[in-house]
This record gives C-alpha cells, structure tokens and sequence, in this order.
C-alpha cells in the first residue's frame, strides 16, 4: 500500500509540475509567437503587393510598413488591402485580396494582389498549404509565383479565369504553367484562384 | 480540405502519400522488423489497428478537451500518454481474452508505443483539420500504408538474402537504397486518385 | 590499487567527476555506437528535415538539447523513480523537453519551426532518447549522463549534418541556402530532396561510416 501511494503521489507530482512548466513557457512565448504568425500575414501581403521591404526586417519593422503603407478597405464581404504609400497622394498603386480554399492535403491560403487597374496581377503568395513537398509544394516557390505577375485575370475574349495548364504550354495572357507531377494541387489552386477572382470581378463591375 | 472524401484520403495515405515511404515515419520499427514476411505481417496488422483507434480517439480528445479548454500546447504529451495508455490496454485486453492472439501478436505492442508513426498519424490529422471521418479514413489508410511498405520489404529482404552484398552495405544501408526504389515506385502513383 | 583512470580522463580536470569514464562514454556515444549510424534509431526525423542543412542542423541542436535535458533529470530522479511507471516519467519528461524547444523555436525562429512541422513533435518518440534514458541514465549518475546525451546528440547531429549537406548540394546545388553548384552546368537533382533521395543517401552514409569503422571484431 505505501508502495502504490508514493507511486500515485510521484506521478502526480510529476504530472503537475510538467504541465505548469509548460504553461509557464508557454504563456511566456504566446506574445512572442502571435507578433510571429501576424508578421508572417503581413510579410505575404507586402510580398504580393511587392512593397519594399528589408529581407531581414523584424516582425516589428514589418509592422510598422504595413500600417503606414497599406490601407484595409472592406467592399462587399471582401477585405481589400490597398498598398498607398505616403509619397503618392493617396493614390492607390495595388490591392491585394485573401484567398482561402481547400488543397488536396490541407487548407490553402495566400494572397493575390492586383494593380489599380483590377486586371492585371501583381503577385501571389501562399502562406499556408500543405501540399506534397517538392510537388505540390511548389506552388509557394518563387518561380511558380513569378509566373502569375503580369498575366491578366481574363483572357483576351474577356473570358473571366485564369488556367493553369499542364505540360509547359502556357501561351496565353490568362495562362501560367502548371507543376509537373502535380496536376490536382494545380487544379485546386486554378478553383480558389478563380473563385476570388470572380468576386473581385463582380465587386469591381457593381462600382461601374 | 473538407471536400476530399474520407475513401480518397485513405487511398492516398496508402499510395501516393504513405506515411513511411513519403513522410518516413516508422522507420525504426520498420527497419528491425522487415527481415520475414510473417513478422511483418503481423506487425503490420497490429500498427493499423492502434493507428485507426488512436487516430480516433486523439481526434475526439483535441476537439472536445483540448480545444475548448485552450490546452492545445499540452496535445504532444496528450496525444503520447492516450497512445501508450491504449497500446497498454489494448496488451492487457488481449492477454485475457485471447492467450493465441497474444503469443502471436503481444511481442509487438511495446514496439508500437515508440512507433513514430502513431503519434504521426495522430498529429498530421491536427495539421490538416480533418473531420472525423476523414480522421478515421486517414488513421485506417495510414496504418494500412505502412502496413503494405512493411510486408513489401520483407519479401524483398527475404530474397536479398541470397544475395552478394559488399561487407559495408550489408544489412541496413541495402535496405535503406531498396527502400528509395521502393519509395521511387510509389511515386509513380501520383495522380491516380482523382478527386471529383 | 594502482591507477584506475580510465585514458584520457583528465580532459574535464576533476578527477572522479565521470568516475573516469567521461571521455570513453563520449567517443561510445557519438562514434562507436552512434545513434544513427550503428544503433539505426531516430530515422525517421533524420530521413524528413535532412532535405535542407540548417533544418538539420536545427534538428540536430534540438536532439542534443532534448538528449542532455531527458539524461539529466531522469539520472537525477533515477533513485526515486518507482520501477512500475519508470517508462510513463521518461516520456513524461522527454516530452517535457521537446515541447519547450518547441514553444521557444515557434517564438524565435518561426520560419524553421514551420519547415520541420510536425518531426520536432515527433522527437518524444525518437528512440534515441528513450534508449539512452532506458540504458544509460537510468543507471548512472548525472554528470555522465550529462556527457551520454551529448555524445550521443552530437554523433547524431553530426551524422545528421552530413546528409543533410549531401542532399542540399546534389538535391538544389545550394549549401545553407547560397549557390555552390552553379545553376549554368548543374542541373539540380530534385529527387535528392525527396524522398527516394533521403533513403538513398543515408544508405550511402551508413554504409561509408561501415567501411571507415571497419567490420566489428
């Protein structure tokens, strides 16, 4: 009986002392880790928007561009991030938009970011996917990215989308190549870009 | 993620994204196991049976406990202590009710408490914010994955046997470069489940 | 009795402070019977983050880390420690140690922890630890089993390093992320950061560091 009560109480001690040494590390870190995960928002926003940045900025620093940078305007359900920086009078020089779907292993989310004119694409980013590395994976690499800037969100019939095709063929304006070996991410990604896509399209044609 | 069916993840976890072959989790177990197909097998059996459980269970206990009560950064020691707690049960049911099954089986169970694979299993499913079933597909078609990459290589280490090795690639690092052929082949799968 | 020290001893200085067996118990650790490439234990985080060098190095800093931490206090506690749940206090403290490399890892270094995702979680079942805490630390006092956990760390994040040099190089023509192997003549091996790549080449090291060691006798 005494054996089974200092075994109990042992692991009860140990038990206790374990998780309060973590909660303490825990609640230590909590800030550290938040200004980590919102930087890391913010990086992809400014990436897209291709606002100039140091590589080696600090979370804090990041912050401080975005906010005297970048303007939150909501319109119609979509939150858009308007990149006004103070030496051009206001006037916008990109949006960029969040972008949210299901991948083939887990959620994708990024941002794409479009000039003023709301046809061309600026950048994109993805800031969180758990796609097949090497493969699916590829979409977060900066050629994949390169590819979209410049490409415009229709074609020249002035058909809505953007493809992603398959077997190095992309030729038109509305086109990027997809990732070998990789054709159901890129077909995910083709969807949730789309999707976001026509609703910029519809806010944008509802201002006339 | 909550489109891709419960049957495609678990076909996937299988082929094109099997849990030993393209996330190497396992391998330990997997290494000193591999040597005859009928202790593979049986390993093999043993792994998916606590992976489907232990997937469940975990899934049940981060949802409904965890979450809610904002303990999510104890889930790894959680996760471990509810694996080694059924893995410990599981030995105790066994060895009452099925003395056979026991002899059979019960060497392994130890073995499968440290088995990466599990507590892998367990934490990509947080990962991917899978939903119960998907949990469930994922734990049974994980299991089944490393089940499958175990008894391959048993039979092919069993016929390596046979074989003239050079002194220094004898034993594991042979089997490491069959299992990069190995892991080649399964490549070869990408693409073969269509989602629609 | 004449002198019991043990070769090489007085590197530390203070004699009795390993009992005279620290410098036998570091070469065991990191060369003789190194964690990876003799005793083959802790593959699977050595086959995942091995496709960049700094994640193996990360990696590697983590296991010395964890090593040291689980060898100490299980050492420390090894008189206490009833027999019946010795197994539940080691995983207990492991666990311990890796989710606070964890934590300070997501607040300091937040783009390596998500490059090695879930393998820094899965170092409470690196068998490595839960062997040397089973074998070593149980049994032996706490400053040699200080110097176990960091031979047997650093034997693997040394091994580690190696592949995850190799791979880099011949899998992105990159070391630590700058360009070695220019992109004009080199046409990057991509399957090297797979894995078929990881495989292969952690076969190809074992099987050098079998040749270098020579057959056992």
């Amino acid at each position: 009986m005494k054996g089974n009560l200092y075994t109990l109480s042992y692991a009860a001690i140990l038990g206790t002392v374990c998780a309060l040494l973590l909660t303490a590390a825990s609640s230590f870190t909590a800030p550290y880790r938040a200004a980590n995960a919102e930087a890391e928002e913010i990086l992809n926003i400014l990436t897209a928007l291709k606002v100039s940045f140091q590589a080696d900025a600090s979370p804090e620093q990041l912050v401080e561009i975005f906010n005297t940078n970048v303007r939150r305007r909501s319109r119609g359900g979509q939150t858009l991030y308007e990149y006004c920086p103070p030496d051009a009078e206001g006037k916008t020089q990109a949006a960029a938009v969040r972008f949210s779907g299901p991948g083939l292993w887990g959620p994708i989310n990024g941002f794409l970011a479009l000039e003023p004119d709301m046809r061309t694409i600026r950048g994109v980013t993805f800031y969180e996917q758990e796609e097949t590395p090497g493969l699916g994976g590829e979409i977060a690499s900066v050629w994949f990215r390169r590819q979209f800037e410049g490409k415009r969100i229709a074609d020249e019939t002035g058909k809505i989308g953007i493809i992603i095709k398959p077997g190095g063929k992309a030729s038109t304006i509305n086109e990027v190549d997809a990732i070998t070996g990789a054709t159901m991410t890129c077909d995910k990604v083709e969807v949730i870009l789309n999707e976001v896509i026509n609703k910029i399209v519809e806010e944008r044609n509802k201002d006339g | 993620m909550s489109e891709t069916s419960a049957l495609v993840i678990l076909i996937a976890a299988i082929f094109t994204n099997n849990i030993l072959l393209t996330n190497f989790l396992g391998m330990c177990s997997f290494i000193a196991c591999s040597g005859q197909i009928r202790t593979a097998v049986g390993l093999g059996t043993a792994v998916t049976f606590v992976m489907t459980a232990t997937t469940i269970l975990n899934f049940a206990i981060y949802h409904f406990i965890l979450i809610p009560l904002g303990l999510d950064h104890l889930t790894f020691i959680v996760f471990i202590a509810v694996i080694a707690a059924f893995v410990q049960f599981v030995e105790m049911f066994v060895e009452r009710f099925s003395p056979k099954l026991y002899f059979a089986l019960g060497i392994f169970l130890p073995l499968i408490t440290v088995n990466c694979a599990i507590l892998g299993a367990s934490l990509f499913m947080v990962i991917r914010n899978y939903t119960f079933v998907q949990s469930a597909g994922f734990g049974f078609g994980a299991g089944l994955g490393w089940a499958v990459a175990i008894i391959l290589m048993a039979g092919l280490r069993q016929k390596m046997a046979y074989s003239n090795i050079p002194q220094p690639f004898q034993g594991v690092p042979i089997a490491m470069i069959v299992t990069c052929v190995l892991a080649m082949a399964f490549m070869g799968f990408a693409g073969m489940v269509s989602i629609q | 009795m004449a002198d019991r020290q043990q070769p090489g001893c007085l590197s530390c200085g203070v004699k009795g402070l390993c009992g005279g067996r620290g410098l036998l118990t570091l070469k065991d650790g990191a060369w003789t019977n190194n964690p990876l490439a003799v005793q083959v234990l802790g593959i699977c985080s050595a086959l995942a983050v091995t496709n960049r060098l700094e994640s193996s190095l990360v990696m590697g800093a983590a296991l010395i880390f964890v090593c040291v931490g689980s060898n100490l206090f299980v050492s420390l506690l090894r008189k206490r420690t009833p027999h019946r749940i010795r197994m539940i206090t080691e995983v207990a403290i492991i666990a311990t140690f890796v989710i606070l490399f964890d934590q300070f890892l997501k607040a300091f270094y937040w783009d390596m922890s998500k490059q090695l995702g879930p393998y820094v979680g899965l170092i409470i079942t690196n068998c490595i630890i839960m062997g040397r805490a089973e074998a070593f630390a149980l049994q032996n006092p706490p400053i040699l089993s200080i110097v176990d956990g960091v031979a047997n760390g650093l034997g693997y994040a040394v091994a580690l390093a190696i592949i995850g040099f190799f791979r880099e190089l011949l899998g992105a023509g990159e070391v630590l992320g700058y360009a070695v192997l220019g992109s004009g003549w080199y046409t990057p091996n991509q399957l090297m950061i797979l894995a078929p790549g990881a495989f292969f080449v952690f076969g190809v090291v074992i099987a050098i560091f079998n040749a270098l060691k020579g057959p056992d006798t």
